[in-house]
């Protein structure tokens, strides 16, 4: 039972990075119908921003959420003006090739600058453990998960409450009826892709201490993320957010009773399973 | 009839390419060539013709690689023969995927596509006794090729290779040829275009489509052993692999998509660029693909055939 319980809160951790990163994906494919392939890249590079704002500067990763967050922005913000704007209208086939593309141009800028070596950021805490009630948590990941809630819960605010919010969830709703009432929708687009980028660098800044740092650690986080986002249901970020935990707790009681080979492949027998069964997901309106 | 003549000198002079170049580097960079030509060619079938962008056909890839490796490996059965199992293998796979998700459009199959890639690449991964798991497989000794008691080669030159990978790309460009001009190609390419209204004219979609995938998947798996063969090294992550898969879309892409000549041509630019890149820029020559295929996406669609023959109308037209 204890042994359970464990492997269903470590899950829980990890699910958190994974809906943080779902939400960005799902935020972009809802504001702009664009599946971006590059969101593994993104938190790739947002977990190179944290190394080095570490290496160099000694900054602790958990603190530099609120430089990488900014980076990753710009970065998502001038890949939407300069290159997905001009495929909006394209087919769903060529956007996703295009930000294929961009994908495999981030993970091998950063082989030619960074190497391909694996890096390691270790701090104090890395190794550590918190027990409460003879369960014991890793310190890194929890303080991650906490992190997770407080930029969850600042976007859920920023989205519901503020007149951007509102602009941001009205183009995801019709655009074009949006554009009508005034909402200049390419700005919403490059909104939306930075924010969408940003999270994806919040959660590469909050794994660097628990993942090995590589240029082709975004493949796996990209697939993640797009299973987050079909089981939750297209578009729809509390879906997101419920996806991104039941794959974490799936990851990792299948992990603990099958044995850690197959966990992944749970996650994708899942997947095609949600995809199958019910595509548009479980929050999701359908789509197909 | 005239392309079918500048096809036929091309084969030719290409088949006389080893009497001539003796260099092993050459003949190497002439095979990558075949292999990415028929990689283009036979992803074309189903993310051509079809319009069914599959990101997962290093699924059949690996398929093939394995199939005909395990066979040779554990069976003793020559890969000659071998190679026919592991194509039947695969398309007996691909139809089973095929009739799961070819009821899924647009992104959602590129996404069920890539599940099921992984899924494969997971198995093999974990299934030890069978694939040796993430330690790969070399290839044993192959047994030379004998036809009554004289021996036709030993396997150690590159030559034999060169001719069996000029055979297969040219097969799979023939195999392209005939579907682009079948009943089936016709069905595809209305499904490619509109779906529901194909449907309504009384086009099976999901058996035209799985028609394709398997003609797709056969082919792929014929490369797939074949460039296992030549490596002589075969491990999950290397065959089975998302890159495979993109390769292979962008082979297509670049060259021209749902053309015969599309993928030839996509192959020609991406092997020479990169092979040229690759002692210049040691790491990264996937960095090309990535650049090219934004540019590509951005300035022309339909590849640089369709690219080139618009600029030639155009000059037609002004003159």
């Amino acid at each position: 039972m204890a042994v359970l319980l464990q492997s269903i809160l470590s899950g829980m951790l990890i699910g958190g990075v994974y809906a943080l990163i779902g939400i960005g994906l799902t935020l972009i494919f809802g504001v702009m119908r664009v599946i971006n392939f590059a969101q593994g890249e993104l938190v790739m590079v947002g977990m190179y921003c944290t190394f080095w704002v570490f290496v160099l500067f000694g900054i602790d990763p958990f603190l530099s959420v609120v430089i990488t967050m900014p980076a990753l922005f710009i970065l998502g913000a001038l890949l939407q003006r300069t290159l997905i704007n001009r495929v909006l209208d394209a087919l769903p086939q060529n956007q996703i090739l295009l930000t294929i593309g961009i994908g495999l141009v981030l993970s091998n800028v950063a082989m030619l600058v960074f190497t391909s070596d694996y890096r390691i950021l270790s701090t104090s805490y890395s190794s550590s453990s918190v027990g409460i009630l003879g369960i014991h948590l890793s310190t890194p990941l929890l303080y991650c998960f906490l992190i997770t809630v407080v930029i969850t819960a600042v976007l859920y605010w920023f989205l519901v409450k503020t007149d951007i919010g509102h602009a941001i969830r009205a183009t995801a709703q019709d655009r074009d009826a949006a554009q009508l009432m005034g909402v200049n929708v390419r700005h919403m687009g490059i909104l939306a892709f930075g924010l969408g980028a940003a999270l994806a660098g919040a959660a590469g800044a909050l794994v660097a201490p628990t993942y090995y740092i590589y240029p082709q650690v975004g493949g796996a986080f990209t697939l993640k993320a797009f299973v987050v986002v079909v089981l939750g249901g297209m578009g729809s970020i509390i879906g997101a957010t419920l996806g991104g935990i039941l794959i974490g707790v799936a990851e990792s009681v299948s992990g603990t009773y099958i044995g850690s080979g197959w966990k992944d492949l749970c996650v994708y027998v899942i997947f095609l399973l949600v995809l199958l069964l019910k595509p548009s997901g479980l929050l999701g309106k359908s789509r197909l | 009839m005239k392309t079918l003549v500048a096809c036929i000198v091309v084969a030719l002079a290409l088949a006389v390419v080893p009497l001539f170049i003796e260099s092993p580097y050459a003949l190497h960079i002439f095979i990558l060539l075949f292999i990415a030509v028929a990689l283009g060619e036979s992803w074309n079938v189903l993310g051509g013709f079809a319009g069914q962008y599959s990101v997962g056909h290093s699924a059949w890839y690996g398929i093939g690689a394995y199939g005909a490796f395990i066979l040779l490996q554990q069976k003793q059965i020559a890969p000659w023969f071998g190679v026919w199992v592991a194509v039947a293998l695969s398309v007996i796979a691909a139809l089973a995927v095929g009739w799961i998700t070819f009821r899924l459009r647009g992104p959602y199959f590129v996404l069920a596509s890539i599940a099921v890639a992984e899924i494969i690449r997971l198995l093999s991964l974990n299934t030890k006794d069978l694939t040796n798991g993430a330690e790969g497989i070399l290839a044993a000794d192959l047994p030379p090729l004998k036809f009554g008691n004289t021996v036709i080669t030993d396997w150690i030159s590159k030559t034999p290779y060169f001719y069996m990978g000029l055979a297969m790309a040219l097969f799979c460009i023939a195999v392209n040829f005939f579907v682009k001009r079948s009943k089936l190609g016709y069905y595809l390419q209305a499904i490619r275009e509109d779906q529901d209204a194909a449907h309504s004219l009384g086009i099976p979609p999901t058996f035209s489509k799985n028609a394709a995938l398997a003609i797709s998947a056969a082919c792929t798996a014929l490369v797939g052993s074949f460039a296992a063969f030549y490596i002589g090294f075969i491990e999950p992550n290397q065959v089975f692999g998302i890159d495979v898969s993109i390769q292979m879309v962008l082979i297509a892409i670049i060259g021209g998509i749902g053309t015969v000549a599309g993928p030839v041509l996509g192959a020609v630019i991406l092997v020479l660029i990169s092979e040229g890149l690759r002692t210049t820029v040691a790491q990264a020559h996937l960095l090309v693909y990535g650049v090219l295929v934004i540019v590509v996406i951005l300035v022309m669609p339909e590849g640089f055939l369709g690219f080139i023959s618009q600029r030639l109308r155009r000059k037609a037209a002004t003159r």
